[in-house]
This record gives C-alpha cells, sequence and structure tokens, in this order.
C-alpha cells in the first residue's frame, strides 16, 4: 500500500516535472509527453547545459521547496525525470 | 553613411517586402496584448514571425525582445549581400531601444517579490538587462567589432546613427550593424492606457496634430547595415542633427513626421510641417514606439530605393498640409524625418539618394 501511494506520487512529480522544464527552459518543438522518465536530460539527451542546471535548482526551489546545495550530489540528481522526481519525493518525505 | 542592407521586424512581419507590403496595403486594426483588466489594443509582432530555428539556433533562452532584434539585424545583414565577405572584426554593433527588455525586467522583479531573491531564475536576470539583445546579434552573427547599447527615451535611434558615424570616421569599423528594439508587454500597454487616450476603433491619427493624441503602443525592430563604403542600396544617412528641414526644401523632397500618439501634445508637429512640402507619417503600420524614428527611416529608405511615395494609412486631420495620399512612383531624392520630444527638443533625420 505504501509502495503504492509511493508511485503515485511520483507520478504526479514527473508530470510537473516535465511541464516545468518544457515551459520554464524554452524547449522549443519539445512537448511534456515526449520526454521519457530515463531519457539523460543533458549532453546527447534532451541538449541541456550547465545554465539550465541552474534554473533547475530554481525550479525545484519554487515548485517543491527542495533545494539542492551540493552540486555533486546533482549531478546524480539531474541524471533525469526519474532521478529528479525520486529526490523530490523523498527530501519532502524526509521533511514530513 | 551609406546604407547597404535593412530588417525590419513589425506587427506586419519580417524583412523589407513585409515593410512594403505594408506600406501599399494600407491600415489593418491592430491586436491585443494582456493585461490586468483583461486585454488592450497593441500592434505586436506575431509569433510565427518570430519563429526561425536558422538564425535563432543559438537563441534558445533569448525572449521576444531580444528575438526581434537578433533576426532584424540577421536580416539587414543579408539583405546587404555582404553576409560571409565581411571581415566581422571590422563589424560593430549598435543596439538602440527605448525601455529596453522590460518584459523580462520585469518578470524577473515579480520573480523577486515573489520567490525571494535566492529563489528567482537566473535566466530572467541575465536576460533583464538592455544589453541582452547586443550580446545574442554579436554571437548569432559572429560580430567581433565593438558592441554597444544606447539607451535614449525620446532620441535613442539618432544617437545610435551618430555614434556610428563616429565609430566609421575614426577607422574603428568598415561596417556597423546600427538599430533599435522596444517591445510591447502588460507593463507597457498598461501605462500607455493610464497615460494616453486610446482610440476606440484602434486608428492611431499622427496627422492630426492633437493636443491630447491617441496611442496604440507597438514594438519591433528595425536594423540597418552602414558603411563608408560599398553598398548604397538604400541611400546614404546625410545627418541625424538639431536641424530643422533646410529652408527652401531640397527638390523631390518629402517630410516623415514622428507623431505617434506618445507625445502627450503633438502640436509642435504642425509647427514643424512645411506648406508645399508632402509630409507622411506611418505610425498606424507600426504602432505608438518610442523608437519609431528607426521605423520611419526604414520607410524614407524604400521610398529612395523604389522611387516610390507611399499613401499614409491614416490621412485623418492634415487640413491643408501636402499629404501623400496615393502610392505611385515618386522622384524622391530627399527625406527628412523629424522626432519631437516632450520639450519640444527636435532632431530632423535626413536621408538621401
Amino acid at each position: 500500500m505504501q509502495g503504492q501511494d509511493r508511485e503515485q506520487e511520483l507520478v504526479k512529480i514527473r508530470a510537473k516535472l516535465k511541464e516545468l522544464l518544457v515551459s520554464n527552459l524554452n524547449m522549443e518543438g519539445v512537448t511534456p509527453d515526449q520526454i521519457k522518465d530515463d531519457d539523460a536530460l543533458f549532453g546527447e539527451g534532451l541538449g541541456l547545459d550547465s545554465l539550465d542546471a541552474v534554473e533547475i535548482v530554481v525550479i525545484l526551489q519554487r515548485n517543491f521547496s527542495v533545494e539542492v546545495k551540493d552540486m555533486e550530489k546533482g549531478r546524480e540528481i539531474f541524471r533525469s525525470i526519474n532521478t529528479l522526481a525520486t529526490y523530490v519525493y523523498e527530501t519532502q518525505q524526509a521533511k514530513k | 553613411m551609406n546604407i547597404a542592407g535593412m530588417g525590419v521586424v513589425f506587427t506586419r512581419g519580417r524583412g523589407a517586402a513585409a515593410l512594403e507590403q505594408a506600406l501599399e496595403q494600407g491600415w489593418v486594426a491592430p491586436g491585443t496584448v494582456a493585461v490586468p483588466a483583461g486585454s488592450a489594443p497593441a500592434y505586436v509582432v506575431a509569433p510565427e514571425t518570430l519563429a526561425d530555428k536558422t538564425v535563432l539556433a543559438k537563441a534558445r533562452r533569448a525572449d521576444r525582445f531580444t528575438r526581434m532584434a537578433v533576426l532584424a539585424a540577421a536580416d539587414a545583414l543579408q539583405d546587404s549581400g555582404l553576409a560571409g565577405r565581411l571581415d566581422t572584426s571590422r563589424l560593430g554593433t549598435i543596439v538602440a531601444t527605448a525601455l529596453g527588455p522590460h518584459t523580462t525586467t520585469f518578470g524577473f522583479l515579480d520573480g523577486i517579490l515573489e520567490f525571494g531573491d535566492a529563489g528567482v531564475s537566473p535566466t530572467a536576470f541575465s536576460h533583464s538587462v538592455h544589453n541582452a539583445a547586443a550580446s545574442y546579434i554579436a554571437m548569432t552573427l559572429d560580430v567581433r567589432g565593438p558592441t554597444l547599447t544606447v539607451t535614449h527615451f525620446h532620441f535613442a535611434f539618432h544617437q545610435a546613427l551618430l555614434l556610428a558615424d563616429a565609430w566609421l570616421a575614426e577607422g574603428r569599423c568598415d561596417h556597423v550593424l546600427v538599430g533599435t528594439v522596444d517591445e510591447v508587454g502588460a507593463v507597457m500597454a498598461y501605462a500607455s492606457g493610464r497615460l494616453c487616450r486610446t482610440p476606440a476603433d484602434g486608428r492611431i491619427k499622427p496627422l492630426a496634430f492633437a493636443t491630447a493624441p491617441e496611442a496604440v503602443p507597438g514594438e519591433g525592430s528595425v536594423f540597418f547595415l552602414v558603411s563608408r563604403g560599398e553598398g548604397a542600396g538604400y541611400g546614404r544617412v546625410a545627418g541625424a542633427q538639431l536641424t530643422a528641414v533646410p529652408e527652401p526644401a531640397p527638390e523631390g523632397a518629402v517630410h516623415l513626421l514622428d507623431a505617434d500618439g506618445l507625445s502627450h501634445d503633438e502640436s509642435g508637429y504642425r509647427a514643424v510641417a512645411r506648406e508645399g512640402l508632402p509630409v507622411a507619417s506611418y505610425a498606424p503600420l507600426c504602432g505608438s514606439l518610442m523608437t519609431i524614428s528607426a521605423f520611419h527611416a526604414a520607410v524614407a529608405a524604400l521610398m529612395l530605393r523604389r522611387g516610390r511615395r507611399y499613401a499614409v494609412p491614416v490621412p485623418d486631420g492634415a487640413g491643408d498640409l501636402q499629404v501623400c495620399h496615393e502610392s505611385g512612383p515618386a522622384e524622391i531624392r530627399h527625406v527628412f524625418c523629424t522626432r519631437l520630444d516632450c520639450a519640444g527638443n527636435r532632431v530632423t533625420l535626413h536621408l538621401a539618394r
């Protein structure tokens, strides 16, 4: 039951993240549903760069009240929508 | 200073051909822009006009203000036929603006108010400065010469032209991309609605010389590639000074008046209009714009290039003045463009064949 709740919450977070990335990062020609959960966000994947990484930090802070202070840790967190959503979920759970 | 190329982005499209088409077609009703109370009339640039994935390939983060400027500057370079042949280390860029990227600037300020200074978008910050457009132009067109942004409320374009002429005269550059950009956003539309009267039908009447004129905000970008050497396809800039039209006016002259409704009193334009010298204003095609002088310079350049005069889109109120009522071939050798500020200061730009 707890696992189901976690997965439902992650689905919502992933969907919201995709919408936020497309709109806030001006990802022209890309729609949220075209982004796969495991797509690499940077480099060969969606082609985001270091400036986008800074913008994602602000997006997480504004929309999920989640901070990313350790940029070394950020490399892993920012790998994909899946890793981002998991970080958001776990950080929010830890605050409760 | 010769005009070798021209780029225009405005409510009716992009490029010299779009401007010429608008001049031939005449006035069309403006669109609207969202304001807190709903919507307000405005001569806005359509999103499809700014959809160019080739020129803007490196400008994903650019806002509308910058996109308009980059496209107009790129088109001016392309139009000159000198793209790829210029020494870009000897090519300068001067961007003139009255209000800068104020939509982004206010968005950034709203971000601080809403999320605090640590929660504001770094992209919004970097694009909120007036120099962002010039940076994008330099990056997109590989301009390696001097790059500068000039901000002036009333005479930004004239200041930029004088500076371009100085750069060419002192040999700092061989060519200069010089132009203007200003945008309409919710703040500008709101301010215009509060400070100026708005015509019910959206028609600006620049030749009415009203003491309480009506304005409909407009936006766009106009760029010229100027040089001392090759390319005078659009004539030359013979002067941009604090002067009047010479007395007597030279043969084949036309006088464009920058009246567009944004001044509190435009009766001063009637005083500078000369009896017997054809006058015109094309503000109803681009909207009320603090940098309308560049738009009129583009119309002047087309007149000189084509040997053609264009009917004024809204002739209302011109009285006994000699107004260009019909489009057609004409022996145009000089075009004077006069701009007044709210204090009555005057600059007359002189373009000649």
